[in-house]
This record gives structure tokens, sequence and C-alpha cells, in this order.
């Protein structure tokens, strides 16, 4: 319509240009509502699964490997819990009135087991070249959603903050991921390996039975994590590297546990492959799980938005904008390198004695001033 | 297993009775000992791998927490045997709770229903099949406070608090003339009972029937208004901070009174940089990932300033261990009527604790909740007081209201890790034991090298459960000023009247006597809390105060051993 043009050829423009205008707000208007309806139904979509996965539900997990093998016993084993009362370990009893059942107070010893074990995760880790991080326990909402979690979903393991899109962290995983968020992360820091410090909350609501009585289900507990953020070509090889490093951990605690090839119904939204170690928890009389090992590929990173540009250096510097690849999503790795209520029980059961006291792992005593045993104090 | 046992047992054959320092000889003449046990105080601690984390010589660490063992200040709670309930005065395992409660009917705290503050939720009525939480009372003292009224009035007025001494002498007034006119009327109405047992004439009956109905009627409508003077009274009573010890100086933030500085301030030759900016170049803290996370006032901590927060609390928890404090690690999350219960509004405007959505929970802003709560509702026994205890949390605050530069950085954060010494004791030695807390932390923050001034601090500052604070200010030269790094506040019977934890002053002789008559009643305990370790202020303080020329910092020798040895904290060569 620009430019000169007859009256009656205008106006034809005009009508012409009014219809167009309505039927392309109608149809931006449809577009709108598919685009929220296609990713409202697209990202219920779960991350690939690897081929040697097992199908099925969690009975057809595959084991791995096992370490190390049940201790023999010359006398009954007792339970975390009557280990633990006996010795003044724990408080469950207040701890209920103070907050609520599942919650605990740790006293005496176990407060310096928690410290030692902590300390001595991170320091291993921290020898192996992940860098140490400790991070916030509270997020915005929006970021735990981009973990692949659902904050205020029914069922939710997540606890919210009123007044506010605030909520508590149920894993490091979490802030960890949230750190690197909407970022290019230069292909020369790749990989990127942390171990993360943090406290987690989680509602558990749905999870009832003596299955989960004492240590083992609590609403709050300390972890330290292991995070890697890598190119897709070795997310694999990572993965394994992760979970071997579980291993030399757990057995150097002298534990005795199997490596498990987790099925498709187990995995969870975020993991294309998740291997857990369950460990024998001779009070429980069964094996529990103290660690979880997932590679989610690019689950997270398409929803933190976490991208590399997968050049060599010497290209980069070129800085020949035509000839770049595109950008691409990175792959995350998590897996638990201490999960301390876990490891409390495992070593209150597998290091009881026939008089109720407690052999500590050798490799903790450094890091509780050089104590061998936790014993009865005699009245 | 047996490798373990094998090495204890061939190492017990070398270092027999060696015992690790002079600090564990007392314990072995206390107690008696198996060689096997005593090696473990002699094991000569692997030096190899355990801690040189960054390949610099490892120390060897005293073994603090055998003295845990050795019946140094430990708490026997299995079996509840520090809790003895009146009726049995033997060292037997009393775990009747039920016994305590009905214990607390001596008191003037009724179980009447009281507006309830929080909200019930799912996750609540799921674990709920106790008693009704929401409700409680204070166990004021309102005799007192009427036969004391105008040194509270002049308290109040120095506090600048808003509570209202006059109105609750009235209302106490009232509701003690109320409560004698009740019991006049029930004792009328069983009188009018009594008489018409028996045979009585017909028109006589009527007449008692007539009487009975017209006592109930007025009783009832006497006993609603005593409900209602009774509510107000403890809304209005609740509000009336603790007496403040006469030393404590008047006024504002600006009154207190130095009671003593120890170190001098760092003469420096160069520029001296503040905390974040040392810490921003050498790559130990992220506010800005932070803030899109989380929010303003949250951090990341990174590489060694991770490792620096992992050696304070461990360095300050052996500390405390070692002076006879039971190590505990607290939940986070609590009911908000224990907050309540520790003199904090968890529900009021500017609040400082966070709330959790769906449920009557809180957040701690301080282990002082978790640890008060620990003992709520307990009667303590008079032998295991006094009860020192350190504990290990997570703190998280909203710091609603608090804006400004003096509040950049790690100086006001949403959450940090804390480690807080708690006493529970008998009201005669309160003000000794909170000078020995403040002694503690002297020594503590002394043997980081920090230069620090104790203050006595001023009346308008004390808060409402301090009888007396001594707060801690260390010089942080990079921010040109000294800033709080802790505070110890001794509460008296403040919380302990709200927790209501109580114990009977008796000798052990006496009590097992157990002569009823004889006893003395129960009295409530004293409570006091200190800060062992505040991380992020810790941080800040070693940070400015050990800063070199060239940005590098050197790390406070007795923090070392913890850190693997690790000397300094240095920028990484790119």
């Amino acid at each position: 319509m620009k430019g000169k043009v007859e009256a009656s050829k205008r106006e034809e423009l005009i009508e012409q240009g009014k219809q167009l205008k309505e039927r392309l707000a109608g149809l931006e208007e449809q577009l709108t509502k598919i685009s929220e309806l296609l990713y409202f139904e697209g990202q219920r979509i779960p991350n690939t699964t690897h081929p040697s996965v097992p199908i099925g539900p969690e009975e057809n997990a595959v084991v791995r490997k096992q370490v190390g093998v049940k201790r023999e016993f010359t006398f009954p084993v007792k339970d975390h819990m009557e280990l633990g009362l006996a010795l003044d370990l724990f408080d469950f009893e207040a701890a209920a009135e103070v907050s609520g059942n599942k919650f605990y107070y740790l006293k005496n010893e176990a407060v310096l087991l928690e410290l030692a074990l902590i300390n001595w995760s991170v320091a291993q880790l921290t020898r192996k070249g992940f860098v140490p991080l400790s991070t916030p326990d509270i997020v915005r909402s929006n970021v735990v959603e981009k973990c692949g979690f659902q904050p205020r979903g029914q069922n939710t393991q997540i606890y919210s903050i009123e007044g506010t899109d605030l909520c508590l962290a149920g894993t490091a995983e979490i802030p960890v991921g949230g750190l690197y968020m909407d970022q290019i992360v230069s292909n020369s820091v790749l990989p990127l390996k942390l171990v993360a410090f943090s406290h987690c909350f989680r509602t558990e609501a749905g999870a009832a039975g003596s299955a989960t009585r004492g240590l083992y289900r609590v609403h709050q507990f300390s972890k330290v994590e292991m995070f890697i953020i890598c190119c897709p070509e070795h997310s694999e090889a990572f993965h394994e590297e992760l979970i071997s490093i579980e291993e030399e951990l757990f057995d150097s605690l002298g534990l005795h546990f199997k490596i498990l090839d987790m099925a498709t119904e187990d995995l969870g939204a975020p993991a294309h492959r998740k291997f857990d170690i369950e460990a024998w928890m001779p009070g429980l009389d069964r094996y529990g799980e103290i660690s979880s090992a997932s590679n989610c590929t690019d689950y997270q990173s398409r929803r933190l938005n976490i991208r590399y540009r997968p050049v060599s250096e010497a290209l980069a510097v070129k800085k020949v904008k035509g000839s770049l690849p595109p950008l691409q999503f990175v792959h995350t790795l998590n897996a638990t390198a201490c999960a301390v209520p876990r490891m409390i029980i495992s070593i209150l059961e597998n290091y009881q004695q026939e008089d109720g006291s407690i052999i500590i792992p050798e490799v903790l005593q450094p890091y509780m001033g050089g104590l061998g045993f936790i014993r009865a104090r005699k009245l | 297993m047996a490798i373990g046992m094998g090495l204890g047992i061939k190492q017990a054959a070398t270092n027999a009775f060696f015992p690790l320092s002079p600090l564990h000889l007392p314990f072995f003449l206390r107690h008696s000992f198996l060689p096997f046990r005593l090696h473990v105080l002699a094991t000569d601690i692997p030096r190899s791998s355990a801690f040189s984390s960054f390949g610099t010589s490892s120390v060897n660490i005293m073994s603090w927490p055998c003295l845990l063992r050795n019946g140094y200040g430990r708490v026997q709670m299995s079996g509840r045997q520090d809790i003895i309930a009146i009726s049995s005065w033997n060292a037997a395992p009393c775990k009747s709770r039920s016994v305590v409660a009905a214990a607390s009917a001596e008191t003037l705290v009724t179980k009447k229903e009281r507006p309830s503050a929080g909200n019930s939720s799912a996750i609540e009525k799921k674990d709920s099949d106790g008693p009704d939480r929401t409700s409680w009372r204070p166990s004021i003292d309102f005799k007192w406070i009427r036969d004391n009224k105008d040194a509270m009035a002049a308290n109040v007025i120095n506090r600048k608090t808003a509570a209202d001494v006059e109105k609750v002498v009235q209302l106490y007034e009232q509701s003690c003339h109320l409560r004698g006119e009740v019991d006049k009327l029930r004792a009328e109405r069983n009188a009018v009972a009594n008489a018409m047992k028996g045979k009585v004439e017909a028109s006589k009956r009527e007449e008692l029937i007539e009487q009975g109905i017209q006592l109930k009627e007025r009783l009832a409508g006497l006993e609603e208004q005593l409900t209602k003077i009774s509510e107000l009274l403890y809304f209005e009573g609740q509000r009336i901070p603790n007496t403040t010890h006469p030393s404590v100086p008047i006024g504002p933030e600006e009154n207190a009174v130095v009671r003593k500085q120890v170190g001098v301030k760092r003469e420096f030759t160069f520029p001296v940089k503040d905390h974040m900016e040392l810490g921003l170049a050498l790559d130990l803290f992220d506010f800005e990932a932070a803030a899109e996370v989380s929010g303003n006032k949250f951090y990341y901590l990174k590489n060694e300033a991770v490792l620096l927060e992992l050696a304070l609390i461990n360095w300050s928890v052996a500390q405390l261990t070692r002076k006879g404090f039971v190590p505990l690690s607290t939940p986070d999350i609590v009911r908000s009527n224990v907050v309540e219960k520790c003199g904090f509004q968890p529900r009021g405007q500017n609040t400082q604790i966070y709330s959790i959505e769906g449920t009557d929970l809180c957040l701690a802003g301080t282990a002082e909740i978790p640890v008060g709560g620990l003992y709520m509702d307990q009667i303590v026994s008079n032998s295991v007081l006094p009860l020192k205890l350190v504990a290990f949390s997570h703190c998280f605050r909203t710091e609603a209201g608090a804006a400004g530069s003096a509040t950049r950085g790690l100086y006001r954060v949403h959450q940090f890790s804390k480690v807080e010494m708690f006493i529970i004791c008998c009201p005669e030695h309160s003000e000794a034991f909170h000078e020995e807390l403040i002694s503690i932390e002297e020594e503590l923050f002394d043997s980081l090298g920090l230069h620090f001034k104790i203050l006595d601090m001023a009346t308008e500052d004390l808060g409402a459960p301090a009888h007396r604070k001594f707060d801690i200010e260390a010089w942080m030269p990079g921010l040109d000023r000294y800033g709080e790094i802790s505070s110890a506040s001794n509460c008296t019977d403040y919380q302990s009247r709200r927790l209501n934890i109580r114990y009977r002053p008796v000798s052990e002789a006496l009590a097992v006597k157990k002569v009823k008559g004889s006893l003395p009643p129960l009295q409530f305990v004293h409570t006091l809390n200190a800060t062992a370790c505040a991380v992020p202020r810790m941080i800040i303080s070693i940070l400015e105060n050990y800063q070199q020329e060239d940005g590098s910092i050197i790390i406070p020798e007795v923090l070392q051993p913890y850190m693997g040895g690790l000397g300094f904290i240095r920028a990484r060569k790119l």
C-alpha cells in the first residue's frame, strides 16, 4: 500500500489487510495454545534410555558387581536403632515433639561420625580433582523444575517456603545445576567435576512402613554429592568413572555391597542410565540403597539451558564466525558420595561388637581424632 | 573386621600405656581401662594421606573425642535416665512422660485452649498422635510481677519494648478476684448438691434444685469471664521481657560498654581489600549465580572456602568437646510453637523466621531453638546439671528489614552454618556460666588470632529473652569497622518458663530418701546460649585480617590441621 495506488485498489488492499490481520490473530492464538500444550506434554517425556538398561520393574535390576562379603556374626545382630539408643547416639523421641516424625538429633560420637564422613568424602574427592562446593539449601521453584522435580505436584518430595517462590532443595544436584544454568560453558573447562556438600530436605510423602524406621528414611540429612558437566561423547565414560569412585569409597569403608543397573521403571525422568549401590545392613537383614549414580545426558541441560561450543582451542581463537559449529547442550551426571544417615546405619550395623560397641572404620579414625571405638559409658 | 582388630592388638603391644597427652591422665586415674582401650588413645594416627589433599605435611590431631567415653561431660539419655519423674527417685530408667505431664499441673500453666497460632496440615495430621501442640502457655509468675511492678515497668521503659506492666497487674488482680468468686460459687454448688442427698422434703428439694440451677448459670457466666480475662492476661503477660541484670548499661546500642579488648588492629603496608574482593579474586564464592538460583543474600562457597568452613566447624566442635560440652546435631525444621517458646515470633511482621507452606513447621534461625526443644516439658535430674551442649546446625533467616551496604557479601545472609553452645543450669549458677561462656568465646577467637572487643550490650539491644548479653565484635579491616561475630546471652528462666524445663533442687542424698513431704518444689532452670562459630562472619574476619599484599590468605595456625595442613589460600595460576 506504499506509494501511488488508486483509491479503489487502496480500499481493496485495506480490506484484505484487515482480513489477514484477523486470520493472523486467530492463528497466532491457536499456535500459542498448541504450543503450551506441546510443551506441557513434551516435557513429560522422559529421557532416552541406554540400550543396556534392563526393562521392567525394580526387581529386574541387574547386579553388575558385588564387593566384599556378608560378615559372619557369632551373636545376635542388633539394628542401628537399638545400637544407637543404647550408645546414646540419637534422639528420635524428642525430635518428634520438636519437629515431627522422621526428624532426629544426632548426639555424642554420632555427631563426630557425621563430621568425619563429610570431611573424609570431601577430602577424597578433592584429591581426585573435584572442585569442592557448599551450596544454598533454598532454591527458586523454577530451578527445581528445571532439574526434573515437581515442587508442587501431589506427593511432592519438595518442601516449599510460605509466601515465596522458594523451596528447600532435596539434593545438591539442584543448586549445582542451577549454578550453571543459562550459561555457555567454555569447552576448555570441560569436564567440570564438582563435589557439593549440602543439606537435603525431603517430605517423603507416601513413604510409610517399617522399612522406613529410624535413620533409613528421614526428612533432613547431610549429603556429599558428585556432579559432572561434560560433552556428550564422554558422559558414558564418566558414568563409569563415578560408579568406580563410589565403589572405591565404600570399599575403603569396609562395607559389603552390590552395584545395580537399575531397571527402566525405576529410573526417574531425568536418568538415561542409573547405577545404585545397595549395602548390606545386617540389622535390617537386607540390602539398603546408600548411593545412586545417574547419567542425565542432556535432559537437565536442556531445561537448565547449559551449553558449550564444541571447538578446539585453536579454532576458537580464530573467531571465524561462519565456520564455528553451533552451540550444543552439555551432558550432566550426578552421584552420591556420602548420604550421612545411610552410612551411619551401614557402619553401626556392620561394625557392631557383641557388647554393643562399634568399631570405627579405619579410614575415618583420623577424622575422629583417632577414636577407634564407640563404647557405652560405665555408669 | 578381623584385620582391624588384629592391628589394634598388635599396636597395643608396642604403644601400651602411653597417653597421647597429659590431658588424659586424670581420666586414666578415674576410670579403669583395658590395655586394648588405652591403645585407642595412643594410636599412631596415619600421617600419610588422610589430610594432605594439597601435598603439604599433615599434623596429628589430639584424640579429644575419647573424653566423651571417659565419663567427662556426657549426658546419658538412653532410657531417659536424666529425666526423673516425681514418683521414683532411684536411678532406674524412667520413660514415663505421662508422669511428667501430670506434674506440670502444679504450676500456673493451664491446659485451656488458646486461639491456635499455627495451621495444621496434611503432613502434621499424619504425624500427630500426641497432645495438641498448637496451644501452650508460658509459666509466668504474675504474683512476682505484681509485687515488683515498678521495677518491671522501669525495665520495660529501659528496653523500649511494647509491654504494659500496669495492664498485666490489673488483669491479674481481676483474674484472682474472679477465681475467688468462682471458687466460692463452686463451694456453694457443692453444698447444695450435698444437701440434696439423703432424705429431703419435696418443697425443700425443689428449692434446692432451683438454687442449684441458678448457681450453675452464675458459675458458667463467671467461668466464661475468667477464661477471657485469663487469655488477655497471658497475651499481655508474655510480652513482658525478661528482667535485666543491674550492671547492664541503659539505653540504645551506642551505650554498650566495652568490657575488654583483645589483640590489636593489624598494621597494613598496602591497601586492604574487603572479603568480597579477596574472595572473588581467589574464586572462593559466587553470589551472582546464587542470586539467580535462590535470590539475593544467598551464596555458594567454593574451593578452599569449603575446606575453611568444614575446618571451622570441626575445630569449634573439637575445642568444645574437649571442654566437656556434649556434641549435638539438630534438625533445622521445627514446629512453630517451639520457635515461639524460645522467644521468637514466627509469624510476626518483619519476622526472621521462614515458614514451610502447608505445615506448622518453620526453619530454625539458630540451634538455640531445637536444643531448647530437646528439653521442653522435661524435669531434669539435679545430678546432670549443668547440661552443656555444643550444637551444630544450619541457620535460616529472612533478614527482613535489613538493607544497605553494611550487609554486603557474607555479612548478612539468609543461610549459614553455626556452632552454638547451650547451657542448662540451676539459677544460682547462671551468672557464673555466663562468664564462663564469654571467656570460652574469648579463648576461641583469640586463638584464631583475631582482634576484637567484648561488649556488655545495652538494654534496648537485649531482645526479650536476655537478662544480660555480651557481644563480641571483631575488627574487619576490609569493611573498616568492627562486626559482630558472636553473642552470649543469659536468658535466666525466660525460655525455661515457656519451654517448661524444670528441676528439683535437692542433693542426691535427700533425693534417695524419698520423703515426699520434705522435698522442695520444682523450679525452672536457667538457660544460656553463646555462639562458638558463625561461619560467614568468621570467614570475613579471617580473609580480611590474614590477607597478604598479593591477595593470598594465610590460614590461622589452629585451623591448618583441619585443612590437611594447608597454610595458604593462593590464587590459581591460569
